[in-house]
């Protein structure tokens, strides 16, 4: 396929999906309030008949379909006010919407994979359809039977306008493109066409072949066609359909008993939309292709409204962006700490340069934030697997987000989406008790609560799920781990971290049956390794009874820190200057050595370890006393410590490169290397991890 | 490399041709610790010399560690190593680097020489005579009467 198709393609799945997330929301908004507000319903019929617009576009018949019909449906809606339905019918009506946009979403994600969309939707369809009959034969009694009669019928009367009594069996209320002028003429010609299969043709106005004058009066009320019966009327309207300029056309019914009406909207000429929108009652008839014109007009406005400010990009473009402000920032401090310019006196370069960096810098944080979006797309999908869940599994559940606005970067929102869901899903099912009655019994609320959290501290976000079930009993945990034979050690000794730390191993999985939910097999150690990917941590904490809560941490921006340069030997290394606290030089006199040889520092009245880059390396290097190296204080949370290095080299802004994914098969992650970067010289140096530095010491004998 | 040697391919393939109707696949050979490896050249991405390796911690020796190859990050292994041989100590003339792309990884080998590239009729290759201990490979199969080339399993080197 060419590639204007695939941009297309593009363009119509991110719009289709942005428009399904807006449809969900709505519908949960709508089902917490019970009922559906003229705002929601015209929002749902808005972004249905855009969705059928598109669909019908690109020829996919299924979509298309299925938001036709829902659009069908919530057209009567609107036209008979929401108040019109039971309760009964409400809750049915939730649970088909719910179904269909499960329908819209599963026929997308078909295209997303290039798989053949489903050919059949009738049965849906049929669904949609008795649903409708349903509340049209609720609402309307003395108005309206049900569609199959109208479409039978043939006793039909005409309110708004007002057909003349000439005997006429059926009329044809025909009306033209707006604006396409001369529409006395027009009709004329069609009056022309249509007698020469029908010759008792009567119309009006019927001067229009002499009157220029009646062409306003066919702009406002539309071109009347006067047959005797209903078939030879059906005959003429492939002549209507084929002539120009011809909007739309309305097959009336003189009948002064019944209110029926079959309205029959041709878009354009050739376009042929499923008619039958079911009988419906008076109001409908005044102007059933306004209102859907003046719908158009909302949609339109309401997309205008949004174009005007936003513009979408292709996501690798912006990796590309990003890439090529990496590259800028290698060549700038290449340019600027070049070893040619050493020991010259250049003020005016020296000022460039400050200038440049300065440039540079903004740049930097105009790309990023470009890049950063709210984590709020990836949080609302959440509510409806809450919803889904709590009704499926019967327990009543309430999600709580908190700090959905927290903006990060895009590869992190797509990242965090499938674990956060997991352990929404595993808090829905595992976590919160059976039934309300447990929950009573334990004094809690008979409503279970998941909390889902997002907040910044300084370069991380942090997310957590929360919630106050069961919590995680320890006990099992490990006796699971036992059958599955994943244990180290023995069970005695297992602290209550590791326990836990048990629940993201490998091949454990905590529930003993598989439900539809979780306990797939696919444990939480895909949702571990899915945060790795993205660099962060995820930890566990439970308590029996009280509860769990899931955090994850995720560097807020990867791609570029301020580094200071160390060198240990022949290797430099790069530590974040975030968790730089003081460097400074140690004299023999000052090392404190506890009983196992540790050394320790005193500093600012506190004692730190010394961790010695070369040892736990295992490189090769003549400054091995501490007072001829330099010590780098560090810290990173709640850890604190010194690094014994060779020499500091100076500072640099430096673009993470994650290692090579060959190397992650040896766990190096663990062993205090956050990533590499290229340095202005080409060369690589290794970034330091303060976090897992601390435990890679820790586990490291002295 | 050597002419001979190209000269000889050419007999070979051109008798092999006659007896069966198929594709030669092309496959480069070269040295390390004295016997000949070959690996499928689709697999080659480029063959470089003199890149300064930076070590990486706390990775078995096996692994060098990683070079910067035009801003993309390559880990290095040491064939030699790998297959638990000691390793070369100093870089010769000929020793260089090989970067496979297998499956869109990148990673280079250290090998003591690149030597040529070879056509071989993939039925030709006859595999591991069983319980070899030999890791890595997936076949041999006899060039000339002294020359035997073990063909390299590039997806078991990823593992």
């Amino acid at each position: 396929m060419d590639n204007g198709m695939e941009n297309m393609l593009d363009m119509y799945l991110f719009e289709t999906n942005s428009l399904l997330e807006q449809l969900d929301e709505v519908l949960l908004d709508a089902e917490k309030a019970d009922t559906f507000t003229t705002d929601n319903v015209n929002e749902i019929f808005r972004i249905m008949h855009t969705i059928k617009g598109s669909s019908a576009m690109m020829e996919f018949s299924s979509l298309m379909t299925i938001a036709h019909r829902i659009e069908d449906l919530f057209f009567f809606i609107r036209e008979n006010t929401i108040d019109s339905i039971d309760e009964e019918h409400k809750r049915e009506l939730f649970d088909l919407m719910f179904f269909s946009t499960d329908m819209l979403r599963a026929e997308v994600e078909k295209l997303e994979n290039n798989e053949p969309l489903t050919s059949n939707v009738d049965s849906f369809v049929e669904k949609v359809n008795s649903f409708l009959n349903k509340i049209s034969n609720k609402t309307d009694n003395e108005a309206v039977s049900d569609d199959k009669k109208a479409e039978n019928s043939e006793k039909a009367e005409n309110s708004s306008t007002n057909l003349p009594e000439d005997g006429s069996g059926a009329f044809l209320k025909v009306t033209f493109d707006e604006g396409c002028g001369m529409e006395n003429l027009r009709a004329f010609m069609l009056v022309t066409a249509v007698k020469d299969i029908y010759e008792n043709l009567t119309f009006y106005p019927s001067d229009v072949e002499t009157n220029p004058e009646t062409a306003a009066a066919i702009v406002e009320k539309g071109f009347l066609l006067g047959f005797d019966t209903k078939e030879t009327l059906d005959a003429a309207l492939n002549i209507v359909q084929s002539s120009g300029n011809v909007q739309s056309y309305e097959v009336l019914m003189p009948s002064p008993v019944e209110k029926e009406e079959k309205a029959v909207d041709v878009k354009e000429e050739k376009e042929s939309t499923v008619p039958n929108v079911s009988a419906a009652s008076t109001q409908k008839v005044q102007a059933p292709t306004p209102t859907q014109q003046s719908a158009n007009a909302n949609a339109m406005q309401h997309i205008g409204a949004n174009k005007q400010s936003l513009i979408s990009v292709n996501l690798s473009k912006l990796d590309k962006l990003m890439d090529l402000m990496g590259e800028l920032v290698i060549t700038e401090s290449m340019v600027t700490s070049s070893p040619e310019l050493q020991g010259l006196k250049l003020d005016n370069f020296t000022k460039s340069a400050r200038q440049l960096r300065k440039l540079t810098d903004d740049l930097q944080d105009t790309v990023m934030s470009i890049r950063m979006i709210p984590v709020a797309g990836a949080f609302q999908k959440m509510n409806r697997i809450v919803r889904d869940m709590s009704k499926s599994l019967n327990k009543d559940v309430r999600l709580t987000i908190i700090g959905e606005d927290t903006e990060v970067d895009k590869t992190i929102v797509d990242s965090i989406g499938d674990p956060i869901m997991h352990m929404v899903r595993n808090s829905m099912d595992h976590g919160i008790e059976k039934t309300a009655e447990e929950r009573v019994l334990a004094g809690k609320k008979a409503q279970g609560e998941i909390i889902l959290s997002a907040e910044h501290t300084g370069n991380e976000v942090i997310i957590t799920i929360q919630d106050d079930g069961q919590g995680a009993d320890p006990a099992k945990i490990l006796e699971k781990a036992r059958r599955n034979g994943i244990l180290t050690k023995p069970e005695s000794e297992y602290s209550q971290k590791e326990v836990l730390a048990l629940l993201m191993a490998p091949g454990f999985s905590t529930n003993e049956q598989v439900t539809e939910y979780s306990g797939r097999g696919v444990g939480m150690d895909v949702v571990k390794k899915n945060i790795e990917k993205i660099a962060g941590t995820v930890t566990i904490t439970s308590e029996l009874g009280k509860g769990m809560c899931t955090t994850m941490k995720i560097p807020l921006t990867m791609a570029i820190v301020d580094g200071m340069e160390v060198s240990v030997g022949k290797s430099i290394f790069t530590i974040p200057i975030s968790n730089i606290r003081q460097s400074f030089k140690i004299s023999p006199e000052e090392i404190i050595y506890d009983a196992q040889g540790q050394e320790i520092v005193k500093r600012m009245d506190n004692f730190y370890p010394i961790i010695r880059v070369h040892r736990i390396y295992n490189i090769e290097t003549e400054i091995t006393n501490l007072e001829d190296g330099i010590l780098v204080w560090v810290g990173e949370g709640d850890k604190s410590y010194c690094l014994f290095v060779d020499e500091l080299m100076g500072e640099q802004q430096v673009v993470v490169k994650p290692l090579p994914s060959y190397l992650n098969a040896y766990n190096i992650k663990q062993s205090g290397i956050g990533g590499c970067t290229i340095l202005g010289d080409g060369n690589i140096s290794i970034i330091l991890d303060i976090t897992t530095l601390h435990h890679t010491a820790n586990d490291y004998a002295y | 490399m050597s002419e001979e040697y190209n000269e000889m391919d050419l007999e070979q393939s051109q008798a092999l041709n006659v007896e069966m109707k198929e594709d030669p696949k092309k496959f480069l050979t070269f040295l390390s610790d004295g016997l000949t490896f070959a690996i499928d050249a689709t697999n080659v991405g480029e063959i470089i010399t003199n890149y300064p390796i930076t070590m990486v911690p706390n990775v078995p020796s096996f692994i060098k560690g990683i070079i910067n190859l035009r801003g993309q990050i390559i880990p290095i292994i040491d064939i030699r190593e790998r297959m638990h041989k000691p390793p070369l100590y100093e870089t010769t003339d000929t020793s260089c680097i090989i970067v496979l792309d297998i499956n869109s990884t990148s990673i280079g080998i250290f090998v003591d020489a690149v030597s040529h590239v070879v056509d071989i009729y993939e039925s030709k290759i006859s595999p591991m005579p069983p319980n070899s201990s030999q890791e890595l490979v997936k076949g041999m199969m006899s060039l000339t009467k002294e020359m035997v080339i073990l063909f390299l399993d590039c997806e078991l080197l990823l593992q």
